[in-house]
């Protein structure tokens, strides 16, 4: 569909230019005004009236030939600027298209702030075993490492009560946002984290208690923490990295453990079936 | 195309009859820059947007994603109460529908995310849910999108046993998929993707067969 119209186009300009270059020739060689504008009464003889009688007498030579310059040039500049302006628009398409193809990973890197500790290579973070009972972390909140076998339900839950760092760890690796607050943040800014996650699955809503900034947003291996639920770079951690993030594609949030309070007793780990407790 | 090109020879025209003046020139380059500047722009814009047309895929904002990102939020719903009704329930067809429903809606998760993976859009959207249907305004209660159980109902199901669980689970995944019927049809209005309308043809056509099995087996349940 493409293709008749810049073919189309040049030839257009293309014809003006030749009729405007044989136009003086003729001019001066038969002296006839006439002679030219015999296929375009209308156009022609104003255009070339003044070229022809100059060429004609032999009075003014210069005059002719910078006018026909000007008119020769005209259509050439024309054609250069449609294509100059087309293949810029068509460059700017595709340079917007390369730029929407970005990973997720540059994307997350663009959001100010945020901290990559999959760069980091630490082995503690890195980790990724299924271990029983409590277990320490390098950043609070985690942001990676063992954790418990069954993960923490993820389906937009909302959790009033701090929940286990074992079993949110796990659901960062499949793939979740874990977003957090400050215990005891305004409930007006609690709401708008709310309607962030609520009824939206591979996110999870906890407060924690010793907090060191009001909010704070977790996938595996990334954190961002932020001051106030406006901020718009939760939206942005939310959109690059959830579900993008994970490191087991097509895991799920749901099945998980559905209870707040730290991990209970050793044997819970193999414990995955029991979606009430 | 032809927009793009009959406005040139009619400006030639005029540009042509402005000549006989002796500044004709200069007026003559004037007019050829604005010719060329709206060409240029006629040209670039048809070609980006027939481009994107014919070779492109469905867009960031388009119908089409919004579809994809919300019926995968839609279907892990189905999925999670599934998955409790197949690890609870002691009826065996329970068992086996819940079974079918999980595996069907995950595996149907994984491919609406490849499609947006393959159109390198973003798996999720952060705007309102179903804003991509129109007239959709109101239908989205706490998040939830048309058919949803709650956060309550989903709890009780968790904790249900028996012929309870039974029934509350039949119950919710019937209005589930009714929702999500009301979805899919709604994308099958609006879009003329080939991938996007076999999908959601195949949730019309799969769910409404579901219900009418999930009426049959309430009824058995709640008779006997």
């Amino acid at each position: 569909m493409s293709t008749p119209g810049p073919e189309r186009v040049p030839s257009t300009v293309k014809v003006d230019k030749t009729s405007g270059q044989g136009k003086p020739p003729a001019a001066k060689s038969g002296a006839k005004p006439g002679g030219g504008s015999g296929a375009r009464p209308g156009n022609r003889p104003g255009g070339k009236g003044p070229q022809g009688k100059g060429g004609g007498k032999g009075r003014k030579p210069v005059t002719p030939v910078k006018v026909s310059g000007g008119r020769n040039w005209g259509p050439i500049l024309v054609a250069g600027v449609v294509v100059l302006l087309a293949a810029g628009i068509i460059g700017y398409g595709v340079f917007a298209s390369m730029k929407g193809a970005e990973t997720w990973e540059d994307k997350a890197a663009g959001i100010e702030g945020i901290v990559n500790y999959r760069e980091q290579k630490n082995p503690q973070i890195d980790a990724r075993d299924h271990k029983d009972g409590a277990l320490t972390y390098v950043t609070n909140p985690p942001v990676g490492g063992a954790h418990n076998a069954q993960w923490q339900n993820c389906m937009g839950d909302v959790y009033t009560e701090p929940i286990a760092n074992e079993h949110a760890v796990h659901s960062l690796e499949h793939g979740a946002v874990w977003v957090t607050y400050k215990q005891g943040l305004g409930a007006d800014q609690v709401d708008k984290l709310k309607s962030k996650v609520q009824g939206k699955d591979f996110l999870m809503l906890s407060p924690v208690a010793n907090l060191d900034k009001n909010i704070s947003l977790q996938a595996w291996g990334y954190q961002l923490k932020v001051d106030n639920a406006d901020d718009k770079r939760i939206d942005e951690f939310i959109k690059d990295l959830r579900v993008n993030a994970t490191l087991e594609p097509n895991a799920g949030c749901s099945g998980g453990n559905t209870a707040t309070g730290p991990v209970t007793g050793a044997g819970n780990g193999t414990n995955m079936d029991q979606p009430g407790n | 195309m032809t927009v793009s090109t009959d406005p040139g020879p009619a400006d030639q025209d005029t540009a042509a009859a402005d000549g006989p003046t002796p500044t004709g020139a200069r007026r003559f380059g004037a007019g050829w820059i604005a010719l060329a500047l709206v060409l240029g722009l006629l040209l670039g814009g048809a070609a980006g947007f027939l481009g994107a047309r014919t070779i492109g895929t469905p867009g960031e904002e388009s119908a089409e994603a919004g579809f994809l990102r919300d019926m995968s939020t839609h279907h892990a719903q189905a999925v999670e109460m599934s998955m409790i009704a197949h690890a609870n329930s002691t009826n065996p067809q329970i068992v086996t529908l819940a079974g079918d429903i999980a595996l069907t809606q995950h595996g149907q998760i994984a491919t609406m995310q490849a499609w947006l993976r393959d159109w390198k859009l973003s798996l999720t959207g952060t705007g309102e849910p179903m804003a991509w249907m129109p007239g959709s305004e109101g239908s989205i209660r706490n998040g939830l999108m048309p058919g949803m159980a709650t956060p309550e109902q989903l709890a009780a199901l968790r904790k249900a046993t028996g012929k309870d669980l039974d029934i509350q689970f039949l119950t919710l995944m019937r209005q589930h998929h009714v929702g999500g019927i009301h979805m899919a049809q709604e994308i099958l209005d609006m879009s003329d993707n080939k991938d996007v309308r076999w999908i959601a043809d195949s949730m019309v056509r799969g769910q409404q067969g579901e219900i009418n099995l999930i009426d049959s087996m309430l009824k058995q349940i709640q008779g006997g």
